[in-house]
Parts: C-alpha cells; sequence; structure tokens
C-alpha cells in the first residue's frame, strides 16, 4: 500500500510540474509573450491552433488591480479588449478557453508598457488539478475493474466472483464520473474550489465533449450494475456487452486521441483499447478471488480466459502503438516532451505487466493444474499486476495535463502573424510559411471594433525596401471562408518586408494599412 | 556605349512618367467661398487600356455643380442629401449633386483629355488645407482609382507616396 501511496505521491508532483494547458495550444500572441511596448495597446489578440470559445479572460494590471476586460472569438483568435489608462509595468493576461475537443486550456500572457516591473506569475491550482487527477483515475477504476469484471462474470467466470470489489469500482466510478464533469467546469471557468457547487460550472462543462464521454462512462457502469442481477444466462451476456461497447465508445468519444486525424483510426485504436483493457483489468478480480476460495472453476475459468488473453492483449497493443504513432511524431518527443515521458513511464510498466502475465500463463497456471493447492503464487502475482495497472492508470489519466506532441509540433510550424490595428480597422494578416520561398497570405480583415469588415477588393503590397525590392502589388481573392486570400507569394530574400493591404470599401474609399515583418 | 546612353534615357523618362501619369486638377488653388472651375486631366488609360467612363465623387463643402457636357459621352449625376446646410445665394441647399461620371466615350491611351465641372467652394471649407476629389477610372481594361486621401498632417497625396493619389486642390482663405 505504501507503494502505491508513494507512487500516487509521485504523480501528483509530476503533474503539478507540468504546464497547466492541455489541448488547444496558443501559437501566437499580440503583443507577443514577455513583450515590452511603448504604448498601451488596444487589444491582445491571443491565436490558437484551432477554434476555441473563451470562458474566461482576466487582466491584472501592473498595480495589481484586476481589471474588466471584453473578449470576442474570432475563428483561431481571441481579441481581448484592453481598458483605457492602463499603469506602466508589466501587465497579466490570464486566459482560460474550451477547445474542439473539449479540454479546457488555460495560461497567461505578460506584457509590458514601457518598462518591466515585478513578476506576478500566477500559480496553477495544484489542489484543483489532483482533484481531477483522482476523479479521472476513479473514472478508470468504474469502467475496467467494475464494467470489466461485470463483463468477465457473464463470458468467462461464469458465475459471480468478487462482487465486493467489482461493485465498489463502479461506485468509485460513477462518483469519479460526475465529479470529473463538476471539476472540469470549476477549470473551466477559473473558479475556486467552491465553485463546485454553482450551477454555472456544471453547465460549461455539459458543452464540452467531455460531457458525451461521462455519459456513455456513467451508462456503461449502470448497466454493468443492473446486469449484476440479470434473472437469466442470456440477459447478462447481452447486458454486459452493451456495457463493454459503451466502455469502447466512451473513450472514442472524446479526448487527445479522439480528435487526432485520422480520425477513422485513432477512435477505432480507442475502441478497441478501452475494451480490451477493460476485459483484462476485469479480469484480475474474479480471478484473484477464485484462487483465494480455491474453487473447483478455477482451472477451466483461467483456461478459458489465458485462450482469449492472447489476441486480446495483441489489440491492445497494436491499438496502442497506433495511438502514440499518431500522437508523437517522432521518438525525440519520448523524451522532450510531458507526454512523451508519461508515454516512457507508462510503456516501462506495460513491459512489466506483460512479463507478470506470461508469468501467470506459462508457470503458474500449469502448476495449479498439476497441483491445485498451489495458488499462493498466482494469487500474489495477480495482485501485483492490479497494482501495476492501476499505476498506469494513473500515469494515462496525467494526460489530462500534457499536449500531445502532435499539437505541439502544429504549435512549431505555425504561419507568421501580423496584427495591424488603426481606429479604422483591424487586419490580421497570416503569412504561410513566413520563410523564404512561396508564401500564403490570409487577410483576415475586421473593422476596428472586431467586427467584420466588407471589403469590395482588397490588395497585398509587399516590398523590401532595404534590399531595394520595390512594391509588388498582388490582388486577393475572396475565399469561402470569407477571408481574403493570396497564395504563392514569392519571398525571395530574408529581411524585414514591407507590407501594406488596401481594402476597399466603397468605389471611392478604402482603407489602407501598413506594417513590417521578418522574413528568415 | 551608345546602348548605355538609350539606358540611361529610358531610366529618365521611366522615372520622370509618374509626375505627369496621375488625373489631376487644372486648377492647382482656389479661395473657399468662391466658384472652382474643376478641369479633370486625363493623361492615360488603365495600363495602356482606352478610359470608358470617369466618375467623380464630389467632397462635402462643395455644392452647386454643374458638370459640363461632353460630345460623345453620356453625362450623369447622382444627388443625395449634404451632411450639413450650405447658403448659395440667400438659399438653404441641403441636397444636390455627389458624383458625376461621364460614360460611353472611348479615351484612347495615346489621347489626352479633359472633363469640366463648375462648382462652389462654400466657406465651410478650411483654408490652407487640400481638398480631394476621388476619381474612379474605368477603362475596356481594368479600374483605376485615384482616390487616395492622405491622413490628417501628411503632406499631399502624391508626397505621400501613393501612386494612385486623388486630385485636390489648395484651399485660399476667402478673398
Amino acid at each position: 500500500m505504501r507503494l502505491v501511496a508513494n507512487l500516487a505521491a509521485l504523480l501528483v508532483v509530476l503533474c503539478l510540474a507540468t504546464s497547466a494547458h492541455a489541448h488547444a495550444v496558443l501559437i501566437g500572441a499580440e503583443p507577443a509573450d514577455g513583450s515590452v511596448v511603448a504604448e498601451a495597446p488596444r487589444t491582445v489578440v491571443l491565436r490558437f491552433n484551432e477554434a476555441v470559445a473563451p470562458t474566461a479572460v482576466s487582466l491584472l494590471d501592473a498595480a495589481g488591480k484586476p481589471r474588466d476586460v471584453a473578449i470576442r472569438a474570432v475563428d483561431q483568435s481571441v481579441v481581448v479588449t484592453l481598458p483605457a489608462g492602463l499603469p506602466q509595468g508589466t501587465q497579466v493576461v490570464s486566459y482560460r478557453v474550451v477547445s474542439q475537443d473539449g479540454h479546457p486550456v488555460a495560461g497567461s500572457l505578460l506584457f509590458s508598457i514601457g518598462v518591466v516591473t515585478g513578476s506576478a506569475a500566477p500559480s496553477a491550482d495544484g489542489v484543483l488539478h489532483t482533484l481531477i487527477w483522482l476523479a479521472r483515475l476513479g473514472l478508470y477504476l468504474g469502467l475496467f475493474v467494475g464494467v470489466g469484471g461485470v463483463f468477465f462474470a457473464a463470458w468467462i467466470g461464469q458465475g459471480p466472483a468478487g462482487e465486493r470489489l467489482i461493485m465498489w469500482s463502479l461506485k468509485i466510478g460513477l462518483v469519479g464520473a460526475i465529479a470529473s464533469l463538476g471539476l472540469q467546469g470549476v477549470d473551466l471557468l477559473n473558479l475556486p474550489l467552491s465553485g463546485i457547487v454553482t450551477w454555472a460550472a456544471w453547465a460549461s462543462a455539459t458543452g464540452t465533449s467531455l460531457f458525451a464521454t461521462l455519459l456513455l462512462a456513467i451508462a456503461a457502469m449502470l448497466i454493468a450494475a443492473i446486469a449484476w442481477r440479470s434473472p437469466s444466462f442470456g440477459a447478462a451476456l447481452t447486458r454486459t456487452a452493451i456495457a463493454m461497447i459503451c466502455v469502447g465508445l466512451s473513450f472514442a468519444v472524446s479526448g487527445h486521441a479522439a480528435t487526432a486525424s485520422p480520425q477513422w483510426l485513432t477512435r477505432t485504436a480507442l475502441f478497441i483499447h478501452g475494451i480490451g483493457v477493460a476485459f483484462w483489468m476485469g479480469a484480475l478480480a474474479p480471478l484473484a478471488v477464485l484462487a483465494w476460495q480455491r474453487k473447483e472453476s478455477l482451472l477451466r475459468v483461467l483456461r478459458h480466459f489465458s485462450t482469449l488473453a492472447v489476441p486480446v492483449v495483441a489489440l491492445i497493443a497494436l491499438s496502442g502503438l497506433a495511438l502514440a504513432v499518431v500522437q508523437l511524431e517522432s521518438f525525440h518527443a519520448l523524451i522532450d516532451t510531458g507526454y512523451g515521458n508519461i508515454l516512457v513511464a507508462k510503456l516501462v510498466l506495460v513491459v512489466l505487466l506483460l512479463g507478470l502475465a506470461a508469468l501467470n500463463r506459462l508457470v503458474f497456471t500449469p502448476a495449479i493444474a498439476r497441483e491445485f493447492h498451489r495458488t499462493r503464487p498466482l494469487q500474489r502475482s495477480i495482485a501485483l499486476e492490479f497494482v501495476l495497472m492501476i499505476a498506469i492508470l494513473g500515469l494515462v489519466a496525467l494526460w489530462r495535463f500534457t499536449p500531445p506532441p502532435r499539437v505541439l509540433a502544429m504549435s512549431a510550424d505555425v504561419p507568421l502573424a501580423v496584427h495591424i490595428h488603426t481606429d479604422a480597422a483591424m487586419f490580421q494578416v497570416l503569412i504561410a510559411p513566413g520563410k523564404v520561398g512561396p508564401n500564403d497570405f490570409v487577410l483576415q480583415l475586421m473593422n476596428g471594433d472586431a467586427s467584420p469588415f466588407a471589403a469590395k477588393e482588397a490588395t497585398l503590397t509587399l516590398s523590401l525596401p532595404e534590399r531595394g525590392i520595390e512594391p509588388m502589388e498582388r490582388a486577393a481573392a475572396r475565399g469561402a471562408d470569407g477571408y481574403w486570400h493570396v497564395r504563392k507569394v514569392p519571398l525571395p530574400v530574408p529581411g524585414r518586408w514591407h507590407m501594406q493591404i488596401d481594402a476597399l470599401v466603397t468605389d471611392f474609399k478604402k482603407v489602407t494599412l501598413e506594417d513590417d515583418f521578418e522574413v528568415r | 556605349m551608345r546602348s548605355q546612353t538609350l539606358l540611361v534615357a529610358m531610366v529618365a523618362l521611366l522615372a520622370a512618367q509618374p509626375a505627369i501619369a496621375h488625373i489631376t486638377l487644372e486648377g492647382k488653388q482656389a479661395a473657399v467661398g468662391s466658384y472652382y472651375k474643376a478641369v479633370f486631366a486625363v493623361p492615360h488609360g488603365c495600363a495602356g487600356s482606352a478610359t470608358i467612363k470617369i466618375r467623380v465623387q464630389i467632397p462635402e463643402g462643395v455644392i452647386g455643380v454643374k458638370p459640363m457636357p461632353k460630345a460623345g459621352w453620356t453625362l450623369d449625376t447622382v444627388t443625395g442629401k449634404y451632411a450639413a446646410q450650405y447658403d448659395y445665394h440667400g438659399a438653404k441647399l441641403s441636397e444636390g449633386v455627389k458624383e458625376v461620371a461621364w460614360s460611353g466615350g472611348k479615351l484612347t491611351d495615346q489621347n489626352y483629355d479633359e472633363f469640366v465641372m463648375q462648382t462652389f467652394l462654400t466657406d465651410t471649407l478650411k483654408p490652407n488645407t487640400t481638398l480631394y476629389f476621388p476619381v474612379v477610372q474605368e477603362c475596356e481594361q481594368g479600374v483605376s482609382r485615384w482616390i487616395d486621401i492622405p491622413a490628417d498632417g501628411q503632406g499631399g497625396g502624391h508626397d505621400h507616396g501613393s501612386k494612385t493619389p486623388a486630385p485636390g486642390v489648395k484651399l485660399l482663405p476667402k478673398s
């Protein structure tokens, strides 16, 4: 038990050390994080790798006073309108948004007006994260030990065994599922822990894709609980099968991996992985109880399980491998990223687990077949297997706090973003890849108050005065997305390019904005 | 040596061209509170293509607009409400011509022509500023918009570095 406690403590520390953002990634900001600007900007623009819904943005000014801000989501950006009269010094903008896969993403941006002062870095809420992690772990317990256990009893054990553990797991799982929802809401809105009793926390959490996952998980556990008291053998088989399918679907509908492409692959792999693990882990409690009680059915059940376990473990490994390949993208990520580190730790534990499983199958089970009373080694081995599995689940629950390398890689390969803001208009320009060579320009035109800007025509003019490159003019074409596009513009040499955008408002009026951008 | 001279001459020619290449107003200055004959000089088409339509936007504070008909061109005016009410020979004017268009003609790139209108510059206009008349030149192929007006505090459209400045007239104090 002490080992488990220590391991849990270690995991908690690990979880607090990794930064708090999960899925959508902030890929740019204007003014940039850590920058010093001469004058107070009117807005802060946060750019993400995908469209996000802002839930809370707060501003702590240089005097340490919280200030009110207005927020507005414009596609992949969140435009934060700052109040007037910000004092000189370092301001902290904290934001919290929901990404498309339902994960809340939080972070802070520091910028200074005139001079850098203080260093008011906001601290992540450690207690909240520990609770989120525990709730997630409880949920896994309910799904794998609980639902898996009921399934095992019906299909493999063909008789109830390990009832107490299975029922407790289901209860813990249900509590974990409901707590996950409330805590998600608290995290989303950046509320204090007591905010879990507010309606807003629950309402905002139901708007995320995690809600579907939790509903399916709760359904799986309730069906499993009912199946335990099935009137007939046939009913138990059907009900437990439905519960297992709910477990698989629960994993397939949300989370890091479910939103990775190709989705047909990741979602199928998650479905198989979830059901496979539930099958394996669900078997442990009943097997241990059968071995403890030295039931005469033990040997038959063990053999039956062993035969099925080989293909199931193969499926778990295969689906896990597919997911890892999609999420990691490179071997370096195993070492360089928090996500990869967790995966390495998980794989080490999985290898140990497979070793134990092989021992059970090749040594302990034949030993029982020879001398039926020698069940003690098998019991110990199963108990150890169980502890390892819990540790693995604890690690997996940590992924809630680390973005996978696939997402990080997207943020490294982001287009250059230039934000031009005057009284008349606000133009957001994305230059991809933002390097020497052909570049695609996307012009997002907005009025000064971030409302859409209706232009009749738009032209992009580029020049590089320091190298004598005179203005080259390109007409932009309005795309189906409502933005203006100029494709394949050659930027032949590095340097500080000048860009001018002319947007025609009426036949006789146009708005012209200019800015520089650095090409490497 | 000879080809070099030719090159220099060509460069000089090219460099000189922008100065005369704009649509401009012939009368460079006028007093407020007086009539002004606005003559729009059109020295060329749109990148070589023949001009088929000239549209002029009348700036606020300019009233009593009477465009001069042109043989071979159809004259159209767009009237609308002014932003303010102006005194015009004792009468109060709150609406009038806002846009003038000559169309249907054909002015090739090789030729030069002028488009004329009589206007009255009200004394609500600020002396010692430049009054701009944005012009849209439509051609058989393409459009040139002479509509760039420099932001306050900057020099005239051309000094500002714009390729397509709006034609302007310097306003003098009321005489």
